[in-house]
Formats: C-alpha cells, structure tokens, sequence
C-alpha cells in the first residue's frame, strides 16, 4: 500500500483504524501516521512484550525490549513480505530477535534450567476459548506437550532462549552430540505435527 | 583466510534444525547456508523447519505492558499525536543489523534468494557436495587494531549469490560501527553499519556491490578510526 493510499484510507476510516488489517496498520506506521501507529502498538503490545517478557524474565529490559521491537518494525515496515508470513509472525520474530541478543549479552546464563518447567506448561497448555479449535497451534501445543521432557527441554532452550548445543549440552551435563539429537529429534516431531497445514513433508 | 569444506546432505540433516532456530554458530552455521545455496531438497527442508521455530514462538504467552507504554513508545518514534510528524530519514540501511538479528532472517533469506532464484530460472542446481560452491565461501578472523587479540569472524560468499555476515565482540562500546570490503586494488567498499551493544554485535547483507570478490574487511568507527581488520587470502 502506498503512503497516499494509507492517508486517504485514515481520512475515509477517522476513528476506526483499529478495524483496519494488520498490513495496512504496518504501513501506516512506516509511513509515519500517528492515528495508525498509534493503532499498530495497541494491537500487538501485549504479544511484543509478553515475547519479551517471557525471554529476559525482567519487566524493565522487557519494555525496552518491547519498544524497540517497535522501532525496527517502524524503520523496517517497507520490507514486510506479507508472502513470508503474518505481520504477527514477523513482528514476534523481530522481538524474540532482540531480547535474544539481550540473553547474549548476559554474563549470566540465558535461563535456569529449574524454570523450564514452567515455561512449557505456559506454552503447552491450551486457553479456554481455543480448547477446541483444530489449527496449527493448537496442534503445535499438543506435540510440545508430547515431546520427552528432554527434547522439549533442548526446543525451549534453543528455540526460546537462543542457547546453542554447546550451552545445552553444559546447562544439562550431556554431551554435544546429544544436544545436538535433542533439538533435532524434537523439531522433527514438531513439524511433522504442523503437517499437511504448513509444510509440506519430505 | 580459509576455505570451508562442503557440507554433505546428512550433516545439513543434522544442524537444519539448529539453523532454523537461528542457534548455529560460527563455521558451522557458514557451511549449512553454502550448502543451501546448491541443495533444494534442504532449502525445503530448512524452511519447514524455520515455519516450525516461528510457529512454536506464536504460543509464547501475552503480557499486559506496564502503564503508559503506548505512550513511551509513540514517544520513542516521533509519532506522538500532539507532536508535529517529522520526516524520517529513509536513507540506505543495512538489510539487517544489532537488533534485526540476521539468525533466523539469514537462514530465511537464504530460503527465500534461492526459492527467487529457481523461480526466475537462475539457479542452478548442483551435485549435494558440488565443491565450487564451498570454494566460495571464505572465512577471515577479525584482528584488533589495538592489541591484535582475534575479535570476531567474518564469512563472505560469492556464489551465483553474494552475502556476507560478520560476529565481533570488542569486550565494551554501544557505538555505531562500519563494516567495509576492501578490493583486491585496494578500493575500500562501504557496506553497512550496525550498533554495538557492549561490544558485541552482529550483522549480515544478502549482497554487496563492488568487482570481483573481496580480499579483506574492516570495521571502522564513525569517524573513521579502524577498529579491526579481516584478511582474505587463498591460502587454506
């Protein structure tokens, strides 16, 4: 969508531009509107900051974190492919990206192992008003949940909290080469479990 | 300057996974993305894999942010409704940098160059362990210019496709940083920048522009002073 599209949409629309797409919000905020940036940030802060929240595990780093997730999705609305994935998707990406990169800059290890526990029933338990939908997360949170505790353990590590094989397999006291079957054997498990949906198998 | 030896389709089995998760690191992550450049049964397989990772963080839980964050945010941009809309500076950026990490996004470009390239006819396919696809990805070590202590990695590839990335840990600094190829005639390439955050810092381009492949890297403050240097030789 073009910037003049996007100011004459916001003239034609006023005050509903929380009924607008996502893709158009995004524009919007690329393109410098207030009403619908404004717009864009209520829609997808709590996902943004609970995505940072989640990773560093502290309300301060996590809002500076939230925000500059913000940041990078206004300097970078112009490279959305919508081809590629939801705004969601990539707005969540971007997030986890940045608070990765805050983990990493830790002295500190990027999670306690004792709190993985928790994070998986967090992630694995389905919400009430979704108990009996049949989409891809859903059935994604049915395979995390099956996974063995040990591989579900290297997925969050690794796929949460950006720890590579190496620290897994200290973190955990096993060897590399174990980690390393972990991460592989329980991503395997997952998409086979977003199969037909979203990917085709092999 | 070294060369990487090519990855085989079962050792890209098994770090796909990592990959995708944007947790493959140094050499190892460098051989799997010159692999994909030539193996199409991976590339597809690294991209379920990576539609798989960003699935799994869609059931990271929400949160309510503190009080007045919409604020501070609106704030953050120039964009607060009672302020006078600025405009922005739309001058050239790297594709990524600090912050728009290239882990994941490398491995999705990578997915997406090549898928591009098929569509338009110009891949080319290739034997699993075609060799001239590893002897164009080229590794440097990243020197200090102060004490001469190893500081980081870059990797360039000049393939069918160009993309290079590059780690650095300087120990301290949040300063803006500028990545620059030198030239086999020694002309000197400007290719991007990104932010340091205590030192550390990593950032990748799907392509540069310049003749021919490049003989070495230098990260550079905004001033000018040269942080560190990378030299490429053939040498193995």
């Amino acid at each position: 969508m073009s910037r003049s599209s996007v100011s004459l949409t916001v003239q034609t629309m006023g005050s509903h531009a929380d009924r607008l797409p996502d893709e158009t919000l995004l524009a919007g905020l690329g393109a410098g509107d207030a009403d619908l940036a404004v717009a864009f940030v209520r829609r997808f802060q709590r996902v943004v900051y609970g995505v940072a929240l989640t990773v560093t595990r502290d309300p301060v780093t996590a809002e500076d974190v939230a925000q500059q997730a913000f940041e990078q999705a206004w300097r970078h609305a112009q490279v959305y492919d919508s081809r590629r994935g939801t705004v969601r998707a990539w707005l969540t990406t971007i997030a986890h990206n940045l608070a990765i990169d805050v983990l990493r800059a830790r002295t500190s290890a990027p999670v306690d192992p004792a709190e993985l526990p928790a994070l998986l029933t967090a992630v694995t338990e389905t919400p009430e008003r979704v108990a009996v939908a049949r989409d891809s997360a859903a059935g994604l949170r049915r395979a995390l949940a099956q996974l063995p505790g040990a591989q579900a353990r290297a997925v969050a590590m690794a796929g949460i909290y950006g720890m590579t094989a190496r620290q897994i397999a200290v973190t955990e006291d096993i060897p590399l080469g174990t980690a390393k079957t972990r991460i592989r054997d329980g991503m395997l498990k997952l998409r086979a479990a977003l199969l037909p949906e979203d990917v085709e198998d092999e | 300057m070294s060369e990487l030896n090519g990855m085989s389709c079962a050792e890209f089995h098994d770090s796909a996974a990592e990959l995708a998760l944007g947790v493959l690191t140094g050499r190892e992550r460098a051989e799997a993305l010159a692999h994909l450049d030539y193996c199409e049964a991976c590339r597809e397989h690294v991209r379920s894999l990576t539609v798989t990772s960003e699935k799994m963080l869609s059931l990271l839980p929400t949160a309510e942010p503190p009080a007045g964050f919409e604020t501070r945010v609106m704030d953050r941009l120039g964009l607060a409704a009672s302020a006078p809309q600025p405009l922005r500076h739309r001058g050239w950026r790297p594709a990524w940098g600090h912050g728009f990490s290239p882990r994941r996004v490398l491995a999705a470009a990578a997915v997406a160059v090549a898928v591009l390239g098929a569509a338009v006819g110009g891949w080319g396919l290739h034997a699993s362990t075609a060799p001239a696809a590893s002897s164009a990805l080229k590794a440097g070590t990243l020197v200090a210019a102060s004490d001469h202590d190893h500081v980081g990695q870059v990797f360039v590839y000049n393939g069918e496709t160009r993309w290079m990335y590059m780690t650095v840990d300087l120990e301290s600094g949040n300063d803006t940083v500028i990545c620059q190829l030198v030239g086999a005639n020694g002309h000197i390439t400007t290719v991007g920048s990104f932010r340091l955050a205590d030192g550390y810092g990593s950032w990748g381009s799907p392509a540069w522009t310049g003749d021919g492949p490049p003989v070495g890297a230098r990260l550079v403050t905004a001033n000018g002073t040269v942080l560190a240097t990378a030299t490429f030789s053939a040498s193995t």
